[in-house]
């Protein structure tokens, strides 16, 4: 009895073990059906030398620049394709330039400029005095990978495939100009004319400013002769999305999904040439402190957005690294309701908020919030304090008469008790026997934003405000939002590079999907207007000069403070110009220092 | 036995199918779009809209159920919504063998190590050596993984950089040759096994342990010993078979641990196993992935437990199935 158990024992053993076994030989080999094929990369620290390695939070989503909708994605399908022209932040004056071969939008500032427009697809253009037709004539020497010429008809193409609502691309706002656009469906035979291969032709319903039309007509083309045969029903899941034809600096070599991207710089490229360094990896890596880890190991040369807190272990942990800064361009605020938000779900109408109502309050807020204290705190010299959400990196919109809401408790009481707020027997101020408490909301996994709510929390019950803090995970955060259910939240914005803050500031709420505090003033929205029909956006300056004020004063938010974006640097790493526009943006232009020199 | 397996299988049908139908439910109720991505200034309002369209999210939940049963009858559990359309069992298809690997790996280490202490505490009971390895057992077992895992990255990668922190491979490991790129495969797996393991050997452990005091004080023990049979023999041939009867159950129930343990073991080392996918698709409130995920994960684990009971009806003659 005994030895038959214990064989029946070693039997189900034997039994599991031989399962394991092959399920485990199983799974080993189908690993690495995915790599196999590809070995083309040199050996160990030879593979290194000739490969960067960028550290990603998460896979892009598609490398396809019509339906490509993340940072990442557009980081790496603007290596993979060509532009109709090359475009570039001024920093001297805060303004986009759009360069063409032969022509430039405007004059680049001495020591500015290190983009050659070399990459570009248009040879000049011209825009008609009435501001409604742009020509574009391209270049005859470019070609894609296959050896087909780039024409015209490629961005016809494109175009209607970036504004096929099945196919529902990120970028069908560029494409609001158009004609017919103003009637709900844009009518390509007439928006987009192609009378020959070298000429492309946009016509718009009404006049645009030049630097707006060629933003909007650069979009990314497609080579229509690869995609022409794709159903747009099936153009999110089409396999071409996997093996992108492209022209420019680098062309994909391998994707495993949700690992490593690799790009090998494109020999054949004449847009503008050839990446430098041979082959760049963008490595999924999901988790924060591992990318840390990694950067201190060398196993990665770039990190975005690292933390404050973390540069001095860090330079400390491995001294071939350095800190680069890219920014002004997100900030972070405190958003309080302006209106009755139960009221305005109910009825649509507008009642102010009980406690947030008031600019004055407001105001108050501001002046109890100590700004400066978050910053030195945790920003350091990597923040400044926010004013309004035109960044002083605009500079040629920025108002920088502007003098920032000093911490003031004491005016910030004051404030409070000229709208009738009083300390009620608990000490939290009271009117009409309503206390001033409130709950202020945060996304979760958001360290800066959790340092600077303890912050707010202390300074406002400093002068006998009652603010509770609550974290939500993003995805319910942002539907609360959206949904008007917040009175009081924490959130940030990045900005884009073309001042259009009317989806934030608009009166119409149902139009401006982004005013979440319900801030209404009509004045704003003519400023916005205004500014819209001026055809060169420096004319607009006295506009947003005012708009400005106007922000500063009426608070509709406590604007806290912009962010310097601080990205993990290996210093093998040479020639790199970091810009507001992006951390990657000359990215072919890098070279990397062999590894030997590095550790001299 | 096979009427039993069969008979198990049945009932294992609709109650997977009850458990994804749960799913179905929860995740279009709980808060989140998947289309909020979408929601931003600068991309029009339009997008979001027609995203939702061709995810089928503008039908009323009913009609939404019944399409999906639909699908799902015929096999198709649909396309992932947050990773470029790709049919879900796809997505699972290159995740799983990771996960499988990790999984087989750590149970295989789990056991290992697991019975091995508990026989040595069990042979020296109440001896220093006992004491030593039931308290660094329990310190173990009580640890948080996410935080030992980190840890071990702090020592093991950055102080003493002997392993690697994440990824299933170096740069250029497709040039070492196939035994190479094996190597370096297992290479990479050794922190991430062994932080997975750690916590559920020390369990074994102390569950072996417990069932070898037991077995070592019957009769049968002290008549091997009797016999004049070497302590060897007597501890691992006599007395370890039969204590390891009740530890054979534990490698079914001990799937879901292994399994939810690779959830952000996965997320750590960054490897793109099933835990990751998992975890990404519930913030992305991918449902077709979610739900295919639960339907693989239930699936293993009512096959995880069906596996246990007939392992032990193979084991002990006094189980009749």
């Amino acid at each position: 009895m005994i030895e038959t158990s214990s064989d029946r024992v070693s039997a189900a053993f034997r039994f599991a073990g031989a399962l394991l076994c092959i399920v485990m030989a199983l799974s080993l080999s189908s690993c690495n059906r995915h790599k196999g094929s590809n070995g083309k990369a040199g050996k160990g620290s030879a593979a290194m030398d000739s490969t960067l390695v960028i550290a990603m939070l998460g896979d892009a989503d598609y490398l396809n620049p019509v339906i490509g909708a993340t940072v990442t994605s557009s980081n790496i399908f603007g290596l993979i394709y060509p532009s109709l022209l090359q475009s570039e932040f001024d920093t001297t004056t805060g303004l986009m330039n759009y360069m063409a071969l032969e022509k430039k939008l405007r004059e680049v500032t001495p020591g500015q400029g290190k983009k050659t427009p070399q990459g570009a697809l248009a040879k000049s253009w011209r825009l008609s005095d009435d501001h409604k037709t742009l020509t574009y004539i391209l270049r005859h020497d470019a070609l894609w990978d296959d050896g087909k010429p780039i024409i015209s008809a490629d961005f016809k193409f494109s175009y209607q495939l970036y504004g096929n609502p099945v196919i529902a691309s990120a970028r069908q706002q560029y494409l609001a100009e158009l004609i017919g656009a103003d009637k709900g469906r844009i009518d390509f035979d007439k928006a987009i004319e192609t009378p020959n291969d070298t000429t492309l032709i946009f016509r718009f319903y009404k006049p645009v400013p030049e630097h707006l039309a060629l933003f909007h007509t650069s979009l990314t083309p497609l080579p229509a002769h690869r995609w022409k045969d794709v159903k747009p029903e099936e153009f999110r899941h089409s396999p071409l999305n996997l093996d992108p034809l492209g022209a420019g600096p680098y062309k994909l070599k391998n994707w495993q999904q949700q690992q490593e991207i690799v790009l090998v710089s494109n020999r054949k490229s004449n847009l503008p040439k050839p990446g430098n360094i041979p082959a760049i990896s963008f490595k999924v890596v999901p988790d924060y402190t591992v990318r840390l880890t990694q950067l201190q190991t060398r196993a990665v040369d770039v990190v975005e957005n690292i933390k404050p807190e973390d540069f001095t272990a860090l330079l400390k942990a491995n001294h071939q690294l350095e800190i680069k800064t890219v920014g002004l361009r997100v900030y972070d605020y405190v958003g309080w309701a302006n209106i009755d938000q139960e009221e305005y779900k109910k009825n649509g109408t507008f009642k102010p908020h009980p406690l947030f109502g008031s600019a004055r309050v407001r105001l108050a807020l501001t002046t109890a919030i100590d700004r400066q204290a978050i910053i030195d705190g945790y920003l350091k010299q990597y923040g400044v304090v926010c004013n309004n959400d035109i960044s002083p990196s605009l500079k040629w919109a920025y108002n920088n008469r502007i003098i920032p809401h000093a911490f003031d408790p004491s005016k910030a009481s004051a404030l409070l008790k000229a709208e009738g707020w009083l300390p009620g027997p608990d000490g939290i101020l009271q009117k009409n026997g309503k206390r001033f408490s409130f709950v202020l909301y945060t996304n979760a996994g958001n360290a800066r934003r959790n340092y600077a709510s303890v912050i707010i929390q202390q300074n406002l019950r400093a002068i006998g405000i009652d603010c509770k803090l609550d974290v939500q995970e993003s995805n319910v955060f942002f539907e609360n939002l959206q949904a008007r259910k917040l009175d009081a939240w924490m959130a940030g914005w990045s900005i884009g590079l073309e001042i259009d803050p009317l989806d934030v500031w608009g009166s119409d709420l149902k139009k401006s999907r982004f005013n979440f505090a319900g801030y209404r003033n009509p004045r704003i929205d003519e400023l916005c207007e205004l500014a819209k029909q001026k055809m060169d956006p420096v004319g607009a300056k006295p506009y947003w000069i005012e708009y400005q004020e106007i922000l500063h004063r009426d608070q509709p938010i406590t604007f806290l403070y912009w962010i310097k974006e601080t990205q993990g640097f290996s210093k093998r790493i040479e020639n790199e110009d970091l810009n507001i526009s992006g951390t990657f943006y000359n990215v072919d232009d890098w070279k990397l220092r062999p590894s030997a020199n590095v550790a001299q | 036995m096979l009427i039993y397996i069969l008979k198990r299988l049945l009932i294992a049908v609709p109650l997977i199918f009850g458990v994804l139908t749960l799913t179905f439910f929860i995740i279009r109720l709980a808060p989140g779009d998947p289309a909020a991505f979408f929601i931003q200034p600068g991309i029009s309002p339009n997008v979001a809209e027609q995203i939702r369209a061709q995810y089928g999210l503008n039908d009323p939940l009913p009609v939404q159920y019944f399409k999906w049963l639909a699908n799902v009858l015929q096999g198709d559990f649909g396309r992932s919504f947050s990773r470029a359309q790709q049919p879900v069992f796809d997505v699972i298809a290159e995740a799983l063998p990771i996960t499988v690997t990790i999984a087989g790996l750590t149970l295989v280490a789990n056991f290992t190590f697991g019975i091995l202490i508990g026989i040595i505490s069990a042979v020296r009971q109440n001896s220093f050596l006992d004491r030593f390895l039931t308290v660094t057992a329990l310190f173990f077992y009580s640890m948080p993984e996410f935080w030992f895992a980190l840890m071990m990255i702090i020592l093991f990668a950055l102080k003493f950089p002997v392993f690697p922190v994440s990824g299933l491979n170096e740069i250029g490991a497709e040039s070492y040759g196939p035994l190479g790129f094996l190597l370096d495969r297992f290479w990479h797996l050794v922190l991430p096994v062994t932080v997975l393991s750690i916590n559920g050997a020390a369990g074994i452990a102390r569950y072996v342990r417990g069932s070898m005091l037991e077995v070592i004080r019957q009769d049968y023990i002290r008549t091997a010993r009797a016999k004049g049979l070497p302590e060897k023999v007597v501890i691992l041939k006599h007395a370890l078979r039969n204590a390891l009867l009740p530890v054979i159950t534990l490698i079914g129930s001990s799937l879901p641990f292994i399994f939810s343990g690779a959830l952000f073991i996965e997320v750590i080392f960054a490897f793109p196993g099933m835990g990751r996918v998992t975890v990404e698709a519930i913030f992305a409130r991918d449902y077709p992935l979610i739900i295919a995920n639960t339907f693989i994960s239930g699936s293993l684990i009512v096959l995880g437990n069906l596996f246990a009971d007939v392992l032990y009806a193979v084991a002990d003659p006094r189980i009749k199935l």
